[in-house]
């Protein structure tokens, strides 16, 4: 991709292009491409042969996988979620809107670690509604549904973020026409809103998806690390990584930047295409 | 042209999507699910235990527990730092066997009502399973020349040192330091509170374990690590050790304390976790212990391992009254309120 951009805007603007591109990648070296170049160095480092061994070691193939469906699932809920919020946040005054508006935002600024020690406290054996669940057998932390929480918490703001300006931009009128036509709510959400949304939607499910990926912060507090049942694919290298099996660590790194590579390659071809 | 030309765009993502889905719910779709899945147990450990236990405990007990008549069994593990493995057992992971490094995350457990008041000591050898000296790793060659605890005092010394706060080895590691001077002879409390600061002035990185301060070493900060000899031991094994150990004159044996969490065991449970934990004291597993480099519960089979050290003064936690009143004496009192405060005025 950033091989491609380049050419391109040489080609369309006689060469001198060559200079502010040539300063971009200089800078750019160190600071990114150098440190991406150097997780397939050494995940590669034994040979490939080593690479899929260790990719295929049980450990491995479970953090990944277990990574992937938190993934899904994040995306799925936070995708109905976020849009209804956006929708409601969107076409409907009342008090406290703005506060609200506010708040929904604000996962993304707090350290996921904070996100991790408040769920641990408000979920756990100790917590508020730890308790209230503890009755039942059910104990949502260090166990999957513990993941999860920590997942839609932390990625809820992208999918509002994605949605709500695009919603914001909907002109009313069309909604007004399909109400006049006696269409409810939910025809009109579903025929008017939804096709408008769909772009916002893509992009929206697309950063979710790739930020649960990676996310490290909250679930190393609420998973209890354990492997083969909630260790994650970023929890699954930092352990390897702190035991000094780099080539183990950077295999699930390699596969994980590849897989956010061919999302984020999907998003922008998407976005782009939008934008024509 | 435009009304299916984003529909077929938008086929390769979705196939793409769909693949994923596939492969990462593979192994829970109801045709792909193997036989009954066996029992389980939960095992948490501090941070160097996790190739002595994954590669020789487990699956020597697999085997065990099958030619004992039983079906398989499987291990679910989780390794850390001692003390961020305690946290995490007090706030309720489903740790059913633990191995803490130290008797004082035991009692911490104990205070916080997880498991019973000195539980552990109704265990062989009260609860604990292995053993293993504090040595100093150097570059190799050792430049710098250190023979002991009190050359890293030496002003220029670079030490990577793992964090009391949540490692067990850091802990036992200070008991090194301070125990060092104070054994000594002229020595005494002031002497080991000596050593503690100088050492600690030199701390130039804090690992969350004693297995991240390794690493961290490893890849070339600092330089001298203190640290458990299993590891050094088990590294030159793998011809992986690319420093020299140093083994002090007098230095700490750390006891590691086994604690078993009856509120996460189920009653049909119990057999097999009495078993396994049973199994750790065995000859079998004490061998395991001593062949990856750790010194046996008991004396006897340590003359296997021939890597083993020589320490002049090998010294024990209970040389210091144990575990409650080290923590409180030179942890808390002399290291954390003087020798880090201290540290802080500088």
């Amino acid at each position: 991709m950033s091989a491609a951009a380049p050419t391109a805007a040489a080609g369309r603007r006689g060469g001198r292009a060559a200079l502010p591109v040539g300063i971009v990648l200089l800078v750019l070296l160190p600071l990114i491409l150098m440190p991406l170049a150097a997780i397939f160095v050494f995940a590669f480092r034994g040979g490939a042969a080593d690479f899929f061994k260790v990719l295929s070691s049980k450990e491995a193939q479970f953090a990944l996988r277990f990574s992937l469906l938190i993934a899904f699932a994040t995306a799925a809920v936070n995708a109905v979620l976020g849009t209804y919020t956006a929708y409601v946040l969107s076409r409907y005054r009342f008090r406290g809107e703005r506060p609200l508006g506010i708040l929904v935002n604000l996962p993304v600024a707090i350290p996921t670690v904070v996100v991790g020690t408040s769920l641990l406290l408000l979920w756990g054996p100790i917590g508020l509604l730890g308790r209230a669940l503890e009755p039942f057998g059910l104990q949502p932390m260090f166990a999957p549904a513990g993941v999860l929480l920590a997942h839609l918490f932390v990625t809820f703001p992208y999918m509002l973020g994605a949605v709500k300006p695009v919603l914001d931009e909907i002109e009313g009128t069309y909604e007004e026409a399909a109400y006049t036509i006696g269409a409810n709510r939910w025809q009109t959400f579903r025929w008017v809103i939804l096709p408008a949304l769909k772009g916002g939607l893509f992009s929206g499910v697309l950063l979710t998806f790739a930020h649960s990926l990676g996310e490290f912060g909250a679930t190393v507090l609420v998973s209890g690390n354990l492997r083969l049942r909630t260790q994650t694919a970023p929890l699954y290298i930092f352990a390897q990584f702190e035991a000094g099996n780099i080539a183990a660590a950077n295999a699930v790194a390699a596969v994980l930047a590849t897989l956010s590579f061919v999302i984020f390659f999907f998003l922008l071809r998407f976005t782009a295409r939008r934008g024509r | 042209m435009d009304s299916f030309r984003p529909r077929r765009r938008g086929l390769v993502p979705a196939l793409f999507l769909v693949a994923l889905l596939l492969y990462a719910a593979w192994p829970w779709l109801p045709f792909s699910r193997a036989a009954a899945t066996p029992p389980t147990i939960v095992f948490y450990g501090f941070s160097i235990l996790a190739d002595v236990f994954q590669e020789g405990i487990f699956p020597a007990f697999q085997r065990r527990w099958a030619a004992e008549g039983h079906g398989p069994v499987e291990f679910v593990s989780s390794f850390g730092g001692s003390g961020t493995v305690t946290s995490q057992v007090i706030l309720g992971v489903p740790a059913q066997v633990v191995l803490l490094s130290l008797e004082s995350d035991a009692e911490r457990l104990a205070d916080a009502g997880t498991i019973g008041r000195d539980s552990w000591k109704r265990l062989p050898q009260s609860g604990v399973v292995n053993l293993t000296p504090f040595v100093i790793l150097v570059r190799s060659g050792n430049p710098l020349g250190i023979r002991d605890f009190l050359d890293l005092t030496r002003p220029g010394v670079r030490i990577v040192h793992p964090d009391p706060m949540t490692s067990g080895g850091a802990n036992w590691a200070i008991i090194a330091e301070y125990g060092s001077g104070a054994r000594a002879t002229p020595g005494g409390p002031a002497a080991g509170e000596a050593i503690l600061a100088g050492v600690w002035k030199n701390v130039v990185a804090q690992a969350a374990s004693a297995r991240a301060a390794r690493t961290q070493f490893e890849n070339g900060f600092g330089d001298a690590l203190i640290t458990y000899e299993q590891e050094a031991i088990y590294d030159r094994g793998r011809g992986r050790l690319h420093a020299d150990v140093v083994y002090p004159q007098r230095t700490i044996l750390s006891e590691h304390t086994l604690v078993v969490v009856d509120r996460n065991i189920r009653p049909r449970e119990r057999p097999l976790i009495d078993r396994f934990v049973q199994y750790l004291w065995s000859d079998e597993a004490q061998r395991i212990f001593v062949k990856f480099g750790f010194r046996g519960a008991t004396e006897g089979l340590n003359a296997a391992n021939p890597a083993f050290g020589r320490i002049a003064d090998p010294f024990r936690i209970s040389d210091f009254g144990g575990w409650r009143e080290a923590r409180r004496e030179i942890v808390d009192r002399i290291w954390k309120q003087r020798v880090m405060n201290q540290d802080a005025g500088r």
